[in-house]
């Protein structure tokens, strides 16, 4: 009845070192109430993709270095660069089982096409995002086909071109805009849906429709090789169905992240659950933790909406609570503060401080790096300034680190929340 | 008006998240999902109530979307309201009518239940049930039983009951009254190896079934009966009950829902995992023999709801000899009374079929799950029995 391992929050940090805890046999409870923020990415995972004057770093593994000698306080530096490695090694094994590849190139950063049409620098995509082929054939063929579902609401292919063109990669490239569409799905007296990223996909779930939409594909991307669609080509089977899709049409299929909720995200979110309940671990979905309880600077339970007089209790918790957006911290009139336990908090108090006036500002803004403080081994401090021994903190709960204006979200996410799993092994081994 | 406490669909930051995880959006076009149905329609239908539209209906109440949805958001609180407040429904419906009354219709059924049982076993009277009542013609009804629980509460278990120094009050709700006496046994059984003695008030259905049908003001006459029923002594007794969906009535919908005041019973109220659980962590363990068996476990929609999983996976760990397949979270498709409904068969259905597909992988020898109707929904499925937690607990307390 006692965890040996409470994590709370079910993002892509708690997710990962809950997977890394049941598979090395620890009982092992999630609890995350409402779904993470990779329902609103890009699905790719990011180490690190600019540097600190905002230019594209190409070899991220070597830029680390850099990067934890300006910045001692950065997560990476406590996970150091192997951890880093090995935390990506065991997670995309674990995409791998579940059926999804998360490709590289080469150790280098290569760019996914964002909603907008800009390109942006990642490390690990799916391989309708990046895959080996995908550099050639852009680069030998001159034609590309941006198309849209008819009745998509949220993507605009001639912003993506608009955009694309600016770019000195695309400036010669000639780009076909067009549309496809399936009049039965458009029927609005038969049909209710609204027409999400989410309601196509599961249209092309089915499968039923595939010959049809290979026609429409060939019809509206003229000649070009690469064909590219918002992201919603399927959700558990995409893989089938995308080469289903190539093979029918002999184009490449590309996708490109469409507004929220993120198809693409999905599908890494499915996985990372099946994953973690099939290794025996239990998933408490739509469950807050309100509150929890130290003494001795020790976690003794903690408090869900629920549990009452119920104490939830383990030998070791992990806070993977996300950062303002998800809940994992708060801001008050004129200050910041972590809700749960009432961690000591690294960030600014001053409201006029925690964002910059251009929202698009390629340093981003202050917020996304206030956190929490931990020492060396991912422990927080209490408000009272004393040490949790048996609490970790992960992903973006923590301070230290800017995770949009380095692109380094997914990286500290995994590598941190990885670096906790491994102390709370060894600990219970100890015991 | 608008009421302070029910603008939660002002936090929707419009992800669509919820409609991501939406069984029944997932299985037809006809529903545009918990999104454009709750928060965004909600806007519209507090200025006039007359945009409320019919495809309502399909919403099961499931309560995933609330689940999913990031920012706290009442979806399906704000359909169910709207369903039933806004279109009000005045004509005699016979098949809603019977089907809600689970007591009346219990009560009767299980005085002739062995005709009764041949009769909706004939294929003659499903096919005029399927015409003429709607009522999909494939629905295996669950069995009524020769008497009620209550009566043999009263005439063999109720004499040993003082022996026990502690005590708890059990609302058995109509599914053990009528259809599964042996849960109420079983029940029973466990209370007492814990040391607790079983009382019973007078009770009448929750409500779940008078709700999800639209009869709002009935249910509402047997929470008032219910909450003071419970309340009349008992002191500071936990009112167990071993249906999820009771047990959520109860304590949540009577008040956030039906507007009634229920806080004299509220605290008071526990589903029977979690009072297993609260015993088992202060060591109050009974001796259970090793069951050796391998079953699958699927946790109620409601059940996640409430939070209340954790303490079913708590306590069915606890058994020796139980190898427990634990199923990814589906939904089964059958929502109380709606998939007993012509309309509503396919849709049910297609909702259920990933969580019959998870069950046949499993292999197990049972399903176990905590819900009346998910019971019947996969036994309907599946070629699966299943049981009840505190039923597995029985058994391994049975075994010599
Ligand atoms: C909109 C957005 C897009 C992003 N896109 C990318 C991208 O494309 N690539 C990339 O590498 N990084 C991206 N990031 C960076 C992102 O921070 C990380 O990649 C990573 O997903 C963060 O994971 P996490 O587990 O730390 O937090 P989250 O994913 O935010 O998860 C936190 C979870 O905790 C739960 N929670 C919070 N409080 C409680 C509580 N009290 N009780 C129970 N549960 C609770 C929340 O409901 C949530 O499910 C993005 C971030 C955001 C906000
Ligand atoms: S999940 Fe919540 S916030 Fe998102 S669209 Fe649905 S109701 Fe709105
Ligand atoms: S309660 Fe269930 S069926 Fe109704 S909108 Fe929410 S998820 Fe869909």
């Amino acid at each position: 009845m006692i965890y040996d391992c409470l994590i709370i929050g079910g993002g892509l940090a708690g997710l990962t070192c809950g997977i890394r805890c049941a598979s090395n046999g620890l009982h092992t409870a999630i609890i995350s109430g409402g779904m993470n923020s990779l329902h609103f990415s890009s699905g790719s995972i990011d180490i690190a993709g600019y540097n600190t004057k905002g230019e594209i770093i190409k070899k991220p593994f070597d830029y680390l270095k850099t990067m934890i000698k300006e910045n001692s306080a950065h997560p990476y530096a406590k996970t150091g660069i192997p951890g880093v490695r090995e935390s990506l090694n065991f997670i995309t094994g674990k995409f791998m089982e579940e059926g999804i590849n998360l490709n590289h190139n080469n150790d280098m950063n290569h760019f996914h096409v964002t909603t907008l049409g800009t390109l942006k620098p990642t490390f690990l995509s799916q391989e309708s995002v990046f895959n080996t082929d995908v550099a050639d054939i852009a680069n030998s063929h001159n034609k590309i086909a941006i198309l849209n579902f008819k009745g998509f609401r949220d993507y605009y292919p001639e912003q993506t071109a608009a955009n694309l063109k600016k770019n000195s990669m695309f400036k010669d490239k000639e780009i076909i805009l067009g549309d496809i569409s399936l009049p039965y799905y458009l029927n609005t007296e038969k049909n209710l849906h609204e027409f999400r990223s989410i309601d196509l996909a599961r249209i092309f779930e089915t499968e039923r429709y595939l010959p049809r939409i290979a026609e429409e594909i060939k019809k509206a991307s003229g000649g070009a090789s690469i064909v590219s669609l918002p992201a919603f080509i399927g959700i558990r089977n995409y893989k089938t169905i995308r080469s289903k899709l190539q093979e029918m049409t002999g184009k490449f299929i590309y996708e490109i992240p469409s507004l929220p909720p993120s198809i693409l995200g999905l599908r890494l979110d499915n996985a990372l659950k099946n994953s973690f309940i099939n290794l025996g671990g239990e998933y408490i979905a739509g469950e807050r933790v309100v509150s929890g309880s130290i003494k001795n600077n020790q976690v003794e339970f903690v408090t869900t909406r629920n549990s009452g007089n119920i104490p939830v209790q383990s030998k070791f918790y992990v806070l993977t609570t996300g950062s303002f957006f998800s809940g994992g911290l708060a801001a008050g009139f004129d200050n910041i503060s972590e809700p749960l336990f009432g961690l000591k908090v690294k960030g600014e108090n001053k409201r006029s401080k925690w964002y910059n006036s251009n929202f698009f500002d390629r340093k981003s803004h202050p917020f996304l790096g206030f956190g929490v403080e931990t020492d060396s081994k991912f422990n927080p401090v209490s408000g009272s300034g004393k040490t949790i021994k048996n609490l970790f903190c992960a992903g973006s709960v923590l301070s230290g680190y800017n995770p949009v204006s380095e692109g380094s979200g997914g990286g500290v996410a995994v590598s941190t929340a990885f670096k906790c799993a491994e102390r709370i092994i060894k600990e219970i081994k100890n015991d | 008006m608008i009421k302070i406490e029910n603008i939660s669909f002002d936090h929707c930051i419009k992800c669509t998240v919820c409609t991501m995880y939406c069984p029944v959006s997932q299985a037809t076009h006809l529903f545009p999902g918990p999104k454009a149905s709750g928060p965004d329609a909600e806007r519209l239908r507090i200025k006039n109530p007359e945009l409320v539209d019919s495809s309502l209906k399909f919403c099961t109440n499931c309560k995933r979307c609330e689940i999913a949805c990031p920012s706290d958001v009442k979806i399906a609180e704000l359909i169910q309201n709207a369903k039933w407040n806004y279109l009000k429904i005045h004509w005699f419906r016979p098949r809603d009518f019977f089907m809600s009354r689970t007591d009346l219709v219990g009560g009767i059924a299980t005085l002739f239940s062995g005709i009764v049982n041949f009769i909706i076993g004939l294929s003659i009277v499903r096919i005029f049930m399927h015409l003429f009542l709607k009522i999909p013609f494939r629905t295996v009804f669950p069995k009524y039983e020769k008497t009620t629980f209550r009566r043999i509460f009263k005439k063999e278990l109720r004499w040993s009951q003082s022996e026990y120094s502690k005590k708890v009050i059990y609302f058995h709700g109509c599914y053990v009254n009528y259809n599964n006496n042996s849960l109420g046994r079983d029940f029973v059984k466990v209370m007492n190896a814990l040391g607790y003695g079983v009382e019973m008030k007078k009770e009448k259905c929750c409500g779940v079934p008078l709700i999800a049908n639209g009869y709002i003001e009935k249910a509402k006459k047997n929470a008032v009966y219910n909450i003071a029923s419970l309340q009349k002594g008992g002191g500071d007794s936990k009112i167990v009950a071993t249906s999820s969906s009771c047990t959520f009535a109860l304590k949540n919908e009577y008040s956030s829902f039906l507007e009634l005041d229920n806080s004299g019973i509220a605290d008071r109220i526990e589903f029977v995992t979690r009072f297993i659980y609260n015993e088992f962590l202060s060591g109050n363990i009974p001796k259970m023999k090793p069951l050796g068996i391998r079953a699958a476990y699927h946790s109620p929609c409601h059940l996640e709801r409430m939070g209340g999983v954790m303490y079913t996976l708590g306590i069915l760990k606890k058994i020796p000899g139980l190898e427990l397949v634990v199923l990814n979270s589906e939904c089964c498709g059958i929502a109380g009374t709606y998939g007993f409904k012509n309309e509503n068969y396919d849709i049910s259905q297609s909702v259920g079929k990933s969580l019959f597909n998870l069950i046949d992988k499993a292999v197990p020898e049972f399903v176990i799950t905590d819900c009346e109707t998910c019971k019947m929904q996969i036994e309907m499925n599946t070629k699966y029995k299943v049981l009840h937690p505190v039923t597995a607990i029985a058994m391994a307390l049975d075994i010599k």
